[in-house]
């Protein structure tokens, strides 16, 4: 006969059962409790709320004394194992209930528990341990200690399952520094790991993967001396197991042996295992669930920054599998944000990926990505325009100024995640640098207004990042462009960013300064507006450069501004001799003397335009370069390693002759 | 049309199968894998009393499982789930398909009997929230739901939810997911056997005209054709 009752206390009763003085209510109590909460997030948080975890935890600690005062055996080891999987539900997934285990200080229990002679208590308590140890809140595990090593080792060493499958868990989560890394695989724990490998169930051979591959990550030492002597046998049983019937484990595998590939050159470099793997991580995108979610994410460690597998992934048709993916519709946002990112990686560098992209018609996707309801999906899609959109073939065609990409974009900078606003501005920099008469539609939404708006942002990273796009967006553009940039920055606002705290700030400052005053006479009156407001500022960073990119930029400011008048020419000059004190030499000298090859470009550049034959206060300046020591700085540079200085010295000094000099 | 296709006796046939060895114990542990896996436990047991042949699982581990399968199977789907809890807490726990599914499973029960309004309150306290995270879950509630609505639910779209089949579908998942994380094998061996036999003769039919199985349950060898 079905029972389908339904009425069950309230949480609230239930919780007052737990601290009952009889037992049989309270172990029932504490069953009801671990049966409502197991599954059920929701009910988690309403029992956590309550402060359910405290009573419990209580329950946990009670019966250790009992059981240290061999009170009643059976009765006792039945709440240990209710309290312990209780507990365990709690901290499973769930950060909010690991948290309020941890405060409830019942992990010194647990540990102490893992020594107790009943195997389902054993059992129980491991179990707990491990959901905790997934998280990134557990206790930071010290290898570097004797005794917890030795304790460690027994662990992996144990019969039970639970227990070897918590010391694999511990050293996944724990396990950081090189030298923690080399101090377990000096323990021995290693050739553990890989027998468990080898002879363990499921979830034990998941697990070690796990492990093995937080041990390797980023230690070619540790990886040549696991895999080395043994010409590959060990290696052999995870390549193995990527090949496993089991989704997961193919997945953890695949994961150790990109580990192992990244961190070290002498491994897996054969084009066999590279295309294994491809295929391997791509075909597991068709698992429904968490591994497929998870595998775009491998597949990204695979291929970043890497031409080669970018280009036999995109003859294994990737893009047109991860195209496939996306038209579904209704994604985890995990495996969206995974695929995106999959996307912008393969197509950061190989122009053929991004023909393939956009031949596909997947920017409209993209496109949609862009006002997804998850940050991290919206980010992905904007970094994902920023590989596509450095095709400059396609840039040139004017393909990606259009509605349905800028309109949403420039929403994004209004987003109230900082990631997705810094994502936004970089595709943006990118789109801006339109070669086609089409820049005005990002005015007409508002997109410039906008790129000012976060020039006064908080964070630095927005700030200098909207400069970025601002630079972008006024090289070589139109007057009229230009004129409406400079009258929504001000020359206040613009001053103040080239003098900005963060040095990345100042560079895009400098550089936007730079593109606007380049080209049309008129627009080297920016510099000077507001009682030179902006000239000013340039002399004073510069003279307090922090790094050469700052110098490069205002250099080439000062070069375009002496490229004017001799109004201009006049005011630079003064510029580069004011701020000389006696003591300090001219920074001039000092950017000439730069290990920076574009720093001398710059300034020599700035010095032929200064002394330019056809102008003239040309033979005047000339005469207080020299007394300053420039010339005979720049005579010098005549065999400079760079080629770019050396035409232009050969320029200042065949301008120098012209007026009469030795 | 003249075939390209060899033409092989039965006579032929069945001397070349006689000439292909399998042993006795190969058998044997292929049938005890069939009755371990679906849980058998007394006809294993009995099994391996008489055959002598050993389980690769412990037979006491079974109990536990068909314990499980078996309230499932009668519609107890809460005591379906707290055995479950305490075999392995970590089951549903760690796998929000199936424990939706054993709650949609509790759900229909309650509708079954008719106690409409406590479906409708457990509905609301346990699966909407699930149902919010979900969009497939929030579909597969909305299904069960409208059972409600229908007073001849023999005739209703949905009505295949309130068969036994559906019951004996969650069965079979429940059953699957403990033996996943006694870390065994979750599907027997023979059926991948005779899978493999149908696409071998699919594949031996392109070439040849031999006798062939085309009765599983008889294995008996029919006369080949053109």
């Amino acid at each position: 006969m079905p029972s389908a009752t339904v009425n069950k206390p309230r949480p609230s009763e239930l919780l007052s059962r737990l601290t009952s003085a009889e037992p049989e209510v309270k172990v029932r109590a504490l069953r009801e409790v671990k049966n409502q909460i197991i599954g059920n997030r929701t009910k988690k948080l309403s029992f956590l709320k309550l402060g359910a975890v405290p009573a419990v935890a209580g329950i946990l600690a009670d019966s250790i004394d009992d059981v240290t005062e061999n009170n009643n055996c059976n009765n006792t080891n039945n709440f240990l194992v209710q309290s312990a999987a209780a507990l365990g539900s709690f901290a499973c997934g769930f950060d909010a209930g690991v948290q309020a285990v941890l405060d409830a200080g019942a992990f010194p229990n647990l540990l102490r528990l893992l020594a107790n002679p009943n195997e389902k208590v054993v059992d129980a308590v491991a179990r707990a341990l491990r959901m905790i140890y997934q998280s990134k809140l557990a206790p930071k595990y010290d290898f570097l200690q004797q005794k917890n090593m030795e304790f460690l080792i027994s662990l992996l060493n144990s019969e039970k399952e639970t227990v070897s499958g918590l010391g694999a868990s511990i050293i996944s989560r724990s396990c950081e520094t090189n030298l923690e890394q080399k101090a377990l695989f000096d323990a021995g724990i290693l050739r553990k790991l890989n027998s468990l490998l080898e002879g363990g169930s499921l979830s034990l051979r998941d697990a070690s993967l796990e492990s093995l591959a937080t041990v390797f990550r980023n230690n070619p030492e540790v990886i040549s001396k696991f895999a080395g002597p043994e010409i590959g046998r060990p290696l052999s049983s995870i390549i193995d197991l990527a090949k496993d019937r089991y989704p997961r484990t193919r997945l953890l595998a695949c994961m150790c042996l990109i580990v192992i590939r990244n961190a070290s050159p002498h491994f897996l470099q054969d084009i066999g295992i590279k295309t294994k793997l491809i295929h391997i991580l791509l075909e597991l995108l068709d698992d429904p669930g968490q591994v497929g979610d998870e595998a775009p994410f491998a597949f990204s460690s695979l291929i970043a920054q890497k031409e080669d597998l970018q280009k036999l992934a995109l003859e294994a048709n990737a893009i047109d599998k991860f195209h496939h993916h996306i038209k579904k519709g209704s994604l985890h946002p995990r495996r969206y944000e995974g695929i995106l990112l999959a996307l912008a990686d393969m197509c950061s560098k190989l122009e053929s990926c991004r023909s393939k992209f956009l031949s596909l018609q997947v920017l409209n996707l993209v496109a949609d990505a862009l006002t997804d309801y998850n940050a991290g999906v919206r980010a992905a899609a904007c970094i994902c325009l920023k590989s596509v959109t450095r095709s400059i073939k396609n840039l040139s065609a004017g393909y990606f100024m259009n509605e349905t990409i800028v309109i949403p974009l420039v929403q994004l900078f209004l987003d109230p995640s900082t990631s997705v606003q810094v994502a936004a501005l970089g595709a943006t920099s990118n789109i801006v640098v339109d070669f086609t008469t089409r820049k005005s539609i990002f005015v007409q939404c508002g997109g410039m207004k906008q790129l000012v708006q976060l020039a006064k942002s908080m964070e630095s990273s927005v700030r200098s990042n909207a400069l970025w796009a601002l630079k972008n967006f006024v090289f070589q553009a139109d007057n009229r462009l230009k004129e409406g940039v400079f009258s929504e920055l001000t020359a206040s606002l613009l001053s103040s960013l080239i003098r900005d705290p963060e040095p990345s700030v100042q560079e895009q400052a400098l550089a936007l300064v730079r593109n606007l005053v380049d080209g049309c006479i008129n627009l080297i009156e920016f510099v000077f507006a507001e009682d030179g407001l902006i000239l000013g500022a340039i002399g004073r960073q510069l003279q307090c450069a922090s790094k050469a990119e700052i110098g490069i930029q205002g250099m080439y400011a000062l070069c375009n501004v002496a490229s004017g008048n001799e109004f201009h020419r006049e005011a630079v000059m003064q510029l580069l001799f004011t701020q000389m004190g006696d003591k300090n030499q001219s920074f001039v000298v000092k950017f000439l003397q730069s290990n920076d090859s574009q720093l001398r470009t710059a300034t020599v550049w700035t010095i032929v335009n200064l002394t330019c034959p056809s102008s003239p206060g040309a033979p005047c300046r000339l005469e207080k370069l020299r007394n300053a020591g420039i010339v005979s700085q720049i005579k010098n540079m005549v065999n400079d390693p760079c080629v770019d200085v050396k035409l232009r010295v050969r320029t200042v000094l065949g301008q120098s002759m012209a007026f009469g000099d030795n | 049309m003249a075939s390209s296709k060899k033409l092989i006796s039965r006579e032929e046939w069945e001397k070349r199968l006689n000439n292909v060895k399998i042993r006795k114990e190969d058998m044997n542990k292929l049938v005890m894998n069939f009755l371990v896996t679906e849980g058998n436990v007394e006809a294993a047991k009995k099994f391996r009393m008489e055959s002598g042949t050993h389980p690769d699982i412990d037979l006491a581990t079974i109990t536990d499982r068909m314990a499980v399968k078996k309230a499932a199977q009668c519609g107890n789907v809460k005591d379906a789930i707290e055995k479950i809890n305490d075999l392995n807490p970590e089951i549903l726990d760690t796998n929000p398909q199936l424990f939706f599914q054993l709650q949609q499973q509790r759900l229909i029960e309650l509708i079954r009997n008719g106690k409409v309004e406590a479906a409708l309150e457990f509905a609301q306290e346990e699966l909407a929230p699930r149902a919010e995270e979900n969009q497939s879950f929030l579909e597969e509630l909305e299904r069960t739901i409208s059972l409600v609505a229908f007073e001849d639910t023999s005739n209703c779209p949905v009505g295949e939810l309130l068969d036994i089949s559906q019951r004996l579908k969650t069965a079979s998942e429940v059953n699957a997911a403990v033996l996943t994380s006694q870390s065994n094998e979750k599907d027997p061996k023979l059926p991948s056997l005779l899978k493999m036999l149908i696409w071998a003769q699919n594949k031996l039919d392109k070439k040849a005209a031999y006798p062939c199985i085309n009765d599983l349950s008889n294995a008996r060898l029919e006369d080949p054709t053109f």
